[in-house]
């Protein structure tokens, strides 16, 4: 183990290796003990799997066509595209502010940093539940949610992008004394936008897990349905939904990614 | 203008398709103003937080915590175990390597929603299915990055241990361990950071912790405990990355090996 090689002179087991291990041990032990967690429970499970999946099966699937499961899904699909796009707008927008070598001044540029920052570190769940007691239940909310999650992140890989643009062509047309826009337009544009396009398909892809589990706290779209079958022990239900939303799901991220390698070792708007 | 047409049919379609998923979400910008009173107001109901209440969260809080812990330290055990099976320079049987890809692979594509829902009906409420649901959904990530740094490592070390006749835990112990474990804490701390907001989610759907007193203190329009809830949640969270950030910073700064 790492720990314990002596090529630098240290003792194999040395204090400076126990205790960092021991330390580790006792909270992983005291964890276990204080969650009453014991392999007994593990064991007691299993026959709770199997009397599940015996219940799971043949999936019903004639509950899809009741109760609006197919539009469910949609909404779900539709919350996390829209989202994502609109989120990326915003992160684009967010990223000229904050990238060293665009933003309009050094304050601004700080300011949309620590703003982006802050953005990523307050989880989806606070948002959707306050944002539920605003503008009250449905997809709605639960896209305004994924936009603001992309925001935080995509903000970020954005403006890291514009960062490590060549600064050549920048420089040329600041000085033949091109428009902030054409700059833009021009110079940073064509340079960003195949990682810009590759990063928002990424995002949407997580976006759409997170469209999922929105369903359960009054996001709208598929992730209630299953939620519901769950908590009435309608598991053949469950199942059922299960499979469709997978298939979804799989085939969304097919075509983004797609699109990804498209848009990757191609250059756009040249 | 001309070379602008190209692009005019794919643009077209994607913003006829971002105005039908605006549609079925039935946006409604309208509402989003008309939101933002009611959204002051409700800032209003939540300061000050209610203080008091704090004792009554700590115990929750560290049950979140202490699941996101057990969590991530039981995935990223199995996750090794997993990924010396599915590294392909260790020499296990090609079939069990397979395998062992391919669940790593469809356990990735399973969304953590359905993971964590289907252990809560099998294993019931309470820490224990939050514990194993994100045990299972660390092992899909943790399980590849861990095999792709096992294959990664430099063949030498093991080579000449076989030469020498190690056995196959002697082999791990002293030849792959110490070249891959820089990495291995290094992905498992990043997934500690992930496992604390996904055990924080955890308490919405019925496996306890911190996340659960949030939904109900909502709920029941209690929105200055909601408020000390949120602010508990974001030290947590602030908290697990600076930890990870500096127990990274430690490990990965003393590299011994090589």
């Amino acid at each position: 183990m790492k720990f314990c090689t002596d090529n630098n002179g240290y003792k194999r087991w040395s204090l400076r290796t126990i205790l960092p291990m021991g330390f580790f041990f006792f909270l992983l032990g005291w964890s276990l003990i204080d969650l009453n967690i014991s392999p007994k429970l593990f064991w007691e499970g299993i026959p709770h799997f199997f009397k599940l999946t015996e219940e799971m099966f043949p999936p019903n699937w004639e509950v899809l066509w009741r109760g609006k499961i197919l539009w469910s899904i949609l909404e779900t699909l539709a919350m996390a595209f829209v989202g994502t796009f609109l989120g990326a707008m915003g992160a684009f927008l967010f990223a000229l502010l904050a990238a060293r070598n665009v933003s309009p001044s050094k304050m601004v540029r700080e300011i949309a940093k620590r703003l982006l920052a802050a953005e990523r570190s307050i989880p989806p769940l606070i948002y959707i539940l306050l944002l539920v007691v605003v503008i009250g239940l449905g997809p709605f909310a639960g896209m305004i949610v994924i936009a603001l999650g992309t925001i935080g992140m995509l903000g970020k890989l954005f403006a890291e992008a514009m960062e490590t643009i060549d600064p050549k062509p920048l420089d040329s047309l600041e000085s033949v004394g091109a428009t902030k826009l054409q700059v833009i337009r021009y110079a940073i544009l064509p340079q960003v936008i195949p990682s810009l396009i590759a990063n928002t398909l990424y995002r949407f892809d997580i976006n759409l897990r997170v469209a999922l589990f929105l369903g359960v706290v009054g996001g709208g779209g598929i992730g209630v349905d299953l939620q519901m079958a769950m908590s009435l022990f309608r598991y053949a239900d469950a199942l059922a939904i299960t499979v469709v939303t997978l298939v979804v799901i799989w085939m969304a991220e097919r075509i983004s990614d797609y699109f990804r390698r498209k848009v990757i070792g191609q250059e756009l708007l040249q | 203008m001309k070379r602008y047409f190209k692009y005019l049919l794919p643009a077209g379609v994607f913003f006829l398709l971002l105005w039908g998923g605006m549609v079925v979400c039935r946006a409604d910008p309208l509402g989003l103003l008309k939101g933002i009173p009611r959204g002051i107001e409700l800032i209003g109901h939540m300061v000050p937080p209610a203080w008091g209440k704090i004792p009554d969260l700590l115990r929750p809080a560290l049950e979140t915590v202490q699941v996101a812990f057990v969590g991530t330290c039981l995935g990223a055990f199995l996750s090794f175990i997993i990924g010396l099976i599915a590294a392909r320079n260790m020499h296990s049987v090609p079939i069990l390597r397979d395998v062992a890809r391919s669940l790593l692979s469809a356990e990735r594509a399973l969304p953590d929603l359905i993971v964590m829902l289907f252990f809560v009906a099998i294993v019931g409420l309470g820490a224990f299915p939050g514990v194993m649901a994100l045990m299972a959904s660390s092992i899909g990530m943790l399980g590849k990055l861990f095999a792709d740094a096992i294959e990664e490592i430099d063949p030498k070390p093991i080579e000449a241990l076989e030469a020498i006749g190690a056995t196959k835990i002697q082999v791990i112990q002293y030849g792959v361990l110490p070249q891959v474990l820089p990495a291995m804490v290094a992905h498992t701390l990043y997934r500690f950071e992930v496992n604390i907001r996904m055990s924080i989610l955890l308490g919405v759907v019925g496996a306890g912790g911190i996340g659960f007193n949030l939904v109900t203190s909502i709920r029941l329009m209690r929105y200055q405990e909601a408020m000390a809830i949120i602010l508990i949640i974001l030290i947590l969270v602030t908290f697990s990355e600076k930890i990870s950030d500096l127990l990274r910073k430690i490990m990965i700064g003393k590299e011994v090996l090589r």
